[in-house]
């Protein structure tokens, strides 16, 4: 299914998701909101003129707090605990960069691949993205061309919308895509074939940008392999403050932290709550007997470096870093993912 | 105007004669702009020093990370470490002295001077590009030239500073070994505590309202806390763990452990975490907007210091970082205090 959408009828559309009819979308699109984009909910009027968003559109299927179950012990009986799911309210996600697209099948993998996570699949399938294809890279540290993505990729999105100037090209990737572009209903016309001409133009164009590269993403895992005793390792984290910035950003980091939030002490009451976690805290790896095993700075970029661009391709057959550049854009002292790869596969050692 | 190749040569020379084991300054990053932080060990390395408005990171947080490599390491620390700070700074190592982090001779102070200018606030560049991407920024007098792609643009500092800057008192570092640049302390560009000021000329309904805002939007990502020189505590409120576990530790010990603010990254823990650093600041924070610019989600971490900052100069007089032999605001005793809310 391939549409043409005038620009200004993008609002009427997003507010026919919502009419119970139709689906009953909760629609949300990047609003320019302290200085950042973010995913915001609105009811009609969006904007997609954003580069790209701040924050990863990954919490929509991963929030950073998700509930397990509340627990409750009254003394003498016996302990009761109730599981909380999440509600099964449907997103529909507008402007998705096609990086953070390509980030979703990444996530799928983890939970829902060979064991099923119920509170992850709950969510993931209520939602539905439509992704924005980039018809030049939006920022100066994108690089989705060197771990096997495109600009114009429909990898993880339900629909894709394409810029032409006063009108979007929409085409639909999945069922639900189409389902969500019936419910424009006459707003979505027949796409003529110079359309048609015109974006496989766009598109053309949008691969044919120059971007940052990776010199050898194939190679990348054998060589993060050979270097794993590399002294790079520690010169290159030199500088890094151990933050988690360069992972909560990310489109495909999914550590997290299993808690129990007591609210009460007697009778005794609370959650067990998921949160994301981070790799690059020091305390991340930290042992109950008070060794950590990834003592070093260098230790922890190392992990979060092979994860991406090893461990994952090891155990899933493709690279996990999609190219988005936030870790790149966001780190306080400029540690590179980029720079990385490139050094530790052009190192001989 | 301070000559990059100057500072060049004094790291060169101190390497070469040993009289320093590093020198920790700033390099181009791999993306051009920013500046990122250089470890300088070699004398042929020396050339990769750089000095330019995209400078912004308060190097003292090394000195830091080094002393607790050398304590862990119980390795004789042999020669100083050479550090590049600019005004704001080398406050924070004076402070790092007074709190006896490190030693006045374990350091060697390669001072620089803000001169007319400071440092660049990306956000304001950002809105003045109009969507144009930077690749470096330069000095020149009282502007600032700004390289696109869309060609060189000359823009007026005091229009794309950080705040802190405009508002700086000292933009010359007093406690130095070696110092570049002329001595322009007084050229305070706005009055000191400004953007704090404007804050708070709003009604107290509508500051709690922005505040739960920003509070609400932490990720508890700890940026400002990893970048703040001050925050070295071994043990962090925050962490999981938050006292030394051993091998004598019991599992009920590590089990029933305190946890003084939960892992979710809510508005009641994200306040605790926010004025808990806030407060441990106080009388130590130089201002050197760290944690500001580091925060990924733009909260005005700035804001939570400086009024700290600003309760200890009028109620006590106090100046962070100003001599190495001054008392510390919290470790200090007036016969003169008031007191008033302990009586």
């Amino acid at each position: 299914m391939e549409k043409i959408l005038e620009k200004k009828r993008i609002d009427d559309w997003i507010a026919a998701l919502a009419a119970k009819s139709q689906g009953e979308w909760e629609v949300h699109a990047p609003a320019l909101q302290d200085g950042i984009w973010t995913y915001q909910p609105v009811s009609g009027a969006a904007r997609l003129d954003h580069p790209n968003t701040r924050q990863s559109p990954k919490e929509f299927a991963f929030p950073q707090r998700e509930v397990y179950f509340s627990f409750e012990q009254i003394k003498g009986e016996p302990p009761k605990l109730t599981q909380i799911l999440p509600k099964e309210t449907r997103h529909a996600v507008f402007g998705v960069r096609p990086c953070d697209g390509r980030g979703v099948p990444r996530m799928d993998k983890v939970f829902n691949d060979h064991v099923e996570d119920t509170y992850y699949t709950t969510r993931r399938r209520n939602v539905a993205y439509v992704g924005l294809a980039c018809n030049k890279p939006p920022n100066a540290t994108c690089f989705c061309l060197s771990v096997g993505g495109s600009p114009v990729s429909t990898d993880g999105l339900d629909v894709q919308m394409t810029d032409l100037g006063d009108r979007y090209f929409v085409k639909a990737i999945t069922e639900t895509g189409k389902a969500l572009m019936m419910a424009g209903g006459n707003l979505l016309a027949e796409a003529a074939a110079a359309d048609q001409k015109q974006v496989k133009q766009v598109h053309a164009d949008a691969v044919a940008y120059p971007q940052r590269k990776i010199n050898d993403p194939d190679g990348a895992p054998a060589k993060l392999k050979a270097n794993f005793k590399s002294p790079l390792w520690e010169e290159m984290a030199r500088a890094c403050i151990g933050c988690g910035i360069c992972t909560f950003l990310c489109p495909t980091c999914h550590c997290f932290d299993i808690n129990d939030e007591v609210q009460n002490k007697a009778p005794l009451k609370g959650q067990r709550v998921r949160t994301w976690d981070n790799c690059q805290f020091p305390d991340f790896t930290m042992h109950s007997s008070g060794h950590n095993p990834r003592e070093n700075t260098g230790d922890r970029l190392r992990q979060r470096v092979n994860h991406k661009f090893q461990y994952f391709h090891e155990n899933f057959g493709m690279h996990q870093c999609t190219g988005c550049g936030r870790c790149v854009s966001e780190c306080p002292v400029g540690i590179d993912i980029v720079a990385v790869v490139n050094k530790v596969t052009e190192h001989v050692g | 105007m301070i000559n990059i190749q100057d500072i060049r040569d004094t790291a060169r020379d101190m390497l070469a004669k040993g009289e320093v084991r590093t020198v920790i300054g700033y390099r181009r990053g791999s993306r051009g702009m920013p500046a990122e932080p250089a470890f300088i060990t070699s004398p042929e390395q020396a050339d990769e020093l750089i000095w330019d408005p995209t400078c912004y990171h308060n190097l003292s947080l090394y000195l830091v990370h080094d002393s607790k490599i050398q304590a862990h390491l119980r390795k004789d620390t042999g020669a100083p470490i050479g550090i590049i700070a600019k005004g704001c700074d080398a406050r924070s190592v004076v402070v790092l002295m007074q709190e006896h982090y490190f030693k006045r001779e374990d350091v060697y102070i390669i001072g620089v001077s803000c001169e007319g200018t400071g440092v660049l606030d990306e956000r304001k560049l950002a809105a003045q590009l109009n969507g144009v991407q930077p690749t470096l920024a330069a000095f020149d007098g009282d502007d600032f030239v700004i390289t696109t792609a869309e060609g060189e643009k000359r823009l007026s500092a005091r229009d794309v500073m950080a705040d802190r800057c405009l508002e700086c008192r000292t933009p010359f570092p007093k406690e130095h070994n070696a110092v570049f640049g002329e001595d322009k302390t007084g050229r305070q560009l706005a009055e000191p505590f400004a953007a704090l000021t404007r804050f708070e000329a709003q009604a107290s309904s509508e500051r709690w309202d922005i505040w739960s805002h920003h509070f609400d939007r932490c990720m508890r990502c700890f940026a400002c806390r990893s970048v703040c020189p001050m925050c070295y505590c071994e043990e962090c409120v925050v962490d999981s763990i938050t006292f030394p576990v051993t091998a004598q530790t019991s599992a009920a010990e590590k089990a029933d452990r305190v946890r003084w603010i939960e892992r979710s990254a809510t508005r009641s823990e994200n306040i605790t975490y926010l004025l808990t650093r806030a407060m441990h600041l106080a009388g130590r924070c130089t201002d050197c907007g760290e944690c500001d610019r580091a925060c990924p989600v733009n909260i005005p971490i700035r804001m939570l210091n400086n009024k700290m900052e600003r309760e200890a100069r009028e109620k006590f007089g106090f100046e962070p970082g100003a001599s190495i032999g001054g008392s510390s605001l919290v470790a200090s005793f007036l016969d003169s205090d008031p007191g008033e809310f302990i009586r």
